[in-house]
């Protein structure tokens, strides 16, 4: 696993302050598009793509974060279906509000991590691959075999809205703006920190990291349980959005997915999950009817990223631009 | 509930199960011993030798035993091209491999749904008599299934204990640079390991295909029990790979005999998380470092 890392670090602590600001004058940009497009382009169906890929965002970006500290999991769609299961249970069954099923979400997700995570991440490389990869498995397992709480294969069905009225594409499109503006943000903020380099430090060399005095497994845990927190919130949008979840949606290829969007847009920057979040939701709705073909290409896409440039869509865009400037 | 004929079933269908888990799991702990991959396609190259089964059994009407054989070389053939084209790039590269063989897993199901279609087929079964031993009667075709496996293995077993290029591929396992410097050609024997793996693999994919069903997604079940197994017997260990195919096969079939076949997949799942925990390097591997 090697970082391509794209400033010297000496050059990167003189110019923190200037580069925070630039950041967040991209992100207030990219922000601010984002919420004038619905204006521009007022048609039911890219607002719905948009949701989805703001809501795929957070995924991708909370699983960013477990990445980073050199981690790959694949079960954070399991993850994401204990927080839609949580919330939308709170919900139906308890009568909460569905804000307050949201946090309820988030927080049975984010336990689960804090449960399993010590004992998992103490398992580094392919073996944290495994374990993650049934693990996976087995949260399907449960949403499938206990019925009388989950349904079953038949899932939960009439979820209301997150609020009276917010059904239309406009306002599912301005909740997902919303939250993952705000998990981006987060993680951003959270990357760019002394903690975002203690991450990076864990991943690149861990005892050396050990002996500069970071506690590496409380770190790991940390992070492990604020990402799969955030995946969980994800499930509960999801739920309120589609009224009704199954334990199909959060299997194997989902979690998969939430891996190729990562591996495809760059691991080790965090513009490659966006990128990557948008590809792999606006692609199979712009290529619908060759879905074979479109999941082979996938498939090839991953194979030619892992063997000739494991930076992903961001690494070669830096590659090309160092290219010109030569 | 304990009764004669239930055991024998047990006994039956564990030694089948144990086979087929055997030869999947040898295939991958080769390919992760020799090469460092972990082959995310495996499933899927089971998956093809089902087709090849398909075809060269339930479509021309060779006899069997040819069929299930050919199906095994026909695979392993073709897979040197993707070994060429693929796996070749992933050598000695742990990290890189599981998702870019991953994204071959993909691109193999997908153009099978292509090609073939979604739909679930079956193979006719080898044989369709009983084998009655005092009591109990047994399917022939199971024991069949045992017979070709075994054959298979102790094949297996003789090549690599007996020949020249089996010394060398044990050596290349053991210590790639060390067996470099001693004058193996190490490319020659990656292709060999890869052909023999992919053998065995195609031979049990199409034996899984015949007892259960062939689509082009079958492949995620033999994958996980690849995983399982040789997370077991510790990854890279080749008698590890058999001690835990045994394990699992046996447990699998007592346990979802008596117990549900829901319960059987949380115990096997839940023994080999633990065992991942306090013991990652399986039971016969030996720990990193």
């Amino acid at each position: 696993m090697s970082n391509t890392s794209l400033n010297p670090p000496v050059a990167r602590q003189t110019a923190a302050a200037p580069r925070g600001m630039k950041v967040l004058a991209i992100g207030v940009l990219v922000t601010v598009i984002l919420a004038v497009l619905p204006h521009v382009a007022d048609n039911a169906f890219i607002l719905a793509i948009g949701a989805l890929i703001l809501l795929n965002m957070i995924g991708a970006l909370s699983l960013h974060l477990i990445i980073r500290t050199g981690h790959i999991s694949f079960s954070h769609a399991g993850f994401m279906g204990v927080g839609a299961y949580a919330c939308a249970l709170s919900v139906l069954k308890l009568g909460v509000s569905p804000f307050v099923g949201l946090a309820i979400g988030a927080a049975a997700s984010g336990l689960l991590a804090l449960v399993v995570g010590p004992i998992v991440l103490r398992l580094t490389g392919k073996y944290f691959v495994l374990v993650t990869f049934l693990l996976g498995e087995i949260i399907r397992l449960v949403l499938v075999e206990w019925e009388s709480v989950t349904g079953g294969s038949n899932g939960l069905s009439s979820i209301p809205d997150l609020h009276a009225g917010w059904n239309s594409p406009l306002a599912q499109y301005y909740i997902a703006l919303v939250a993952a503006v705000l998990v981006a943000a987060l993680c951003i903020r959270l990357l760019m920190s002394e903690t975002g380099r203690a991450m990076d430090a864990v991943r690149e060399a861990q005892r050396v990291t050990e002996c500069a005095g970071v506690p590496v497994i409380r770190l790991k845990v940390g992070i492990f349980v604020l990402g799969c927190a955030l995946v969980g919130l994800q499930g509960g949008l999801l739920a309120f959005f589609m009224h009704y979840i199954d334990p199909t949606t959060f299997g194997m290829t989902d979690s998969l997915n939430l891996v190729v969007m990562n591996v495809l847009g760059g691991m080790y920057n965090v513009v490659g999950p966006i990128v990557g979040a948008v590809f792999l939701v606006a692609l199979p709705e712009l290529l619908r009817g060759y879905v074979e073909i479109q999941r082979i290409l996938f498939g090839v896409a991953l194979i030619v990223v892992m063997a000739s440039f494991s930076s992903g869509l961001v690494g070669l865009a830096t590659m090309l631009r160092r290219k010109v400037h030569q | 509930m304990f009764s004669a004929p239930v055991l024998t079933q047990v006994l039956i269908n564990g030694l089948s199960l144990s086979a087929i888990y055997v030869l999947i799991a040898l295939g991958f702990t080769l390919l992760f011993g020799i090469m460092k991959v972990v082959n995310f396609a495996h499933g899927s190259l089971a998956m093809l030798g089902g087709y090849a089964l398909h075809y060269y059994f339930g479509e021309f009407k060779l006899p069997y035993v040819v069929a299930i054989l050919l199906a095994g070389l026909t695979v392993a053939s073709a897979s040197m091209v993707l070994e060429w084209l693929v796996f070749r790039r992933f050598y000695q590269k742990m990290f890189q491999s599981m998702i870019g063989l991953l994204g071959l897993d993909i691109a193999i199901v997908y153009t099978c749904v292509l090609v073939f279609d979604v739909y679930e087929r079956s193979i006719p079964a080898a044989l369709d008599s009983m084998v009655a031993i005092g009591s109990v009667s047994i399917p022939a075709d199971k024991l069949m299934i045992i017979g070709i496996a075994v054959v298979v293995l102790l094949a297996f077993w003789g090549f690599m204990s007996l020949t020249r290029y089996g010394l060398a591929v044990r050596a290349a396992s053991e210590d790639i640079e060390i067996a470099e410097a001693q004058g193996v050609n190490t490319r020659r024997i990656y292709q060999l390991a890869f052909f023999l793996a992919i053998f065995m693999t195609a031979i049990a994919g199409a034996i899984y295909a015949q007892t259960y069903a062939l689509s082009p997604f079958m492949g995620e079940r033999p994958l996980m029990v690849a995983f399982i197994v040789v997370i077991l017997g510790g990854m890279g260990s080749i008698p590890g790979a058999a001690l835990g195919g045994v394990l699992f096969g046996f447990g699998e079939s007592f346990l979802s005999t008596f117990y549900g076949s829901a319960a059987s997949t949380f115990v096997s799942f839940g023994v080999v998380i633990a065992l991942l925990v306090v013991r990652p390097w399986g039971l016969l591997g030996k720990p990193e470092r």
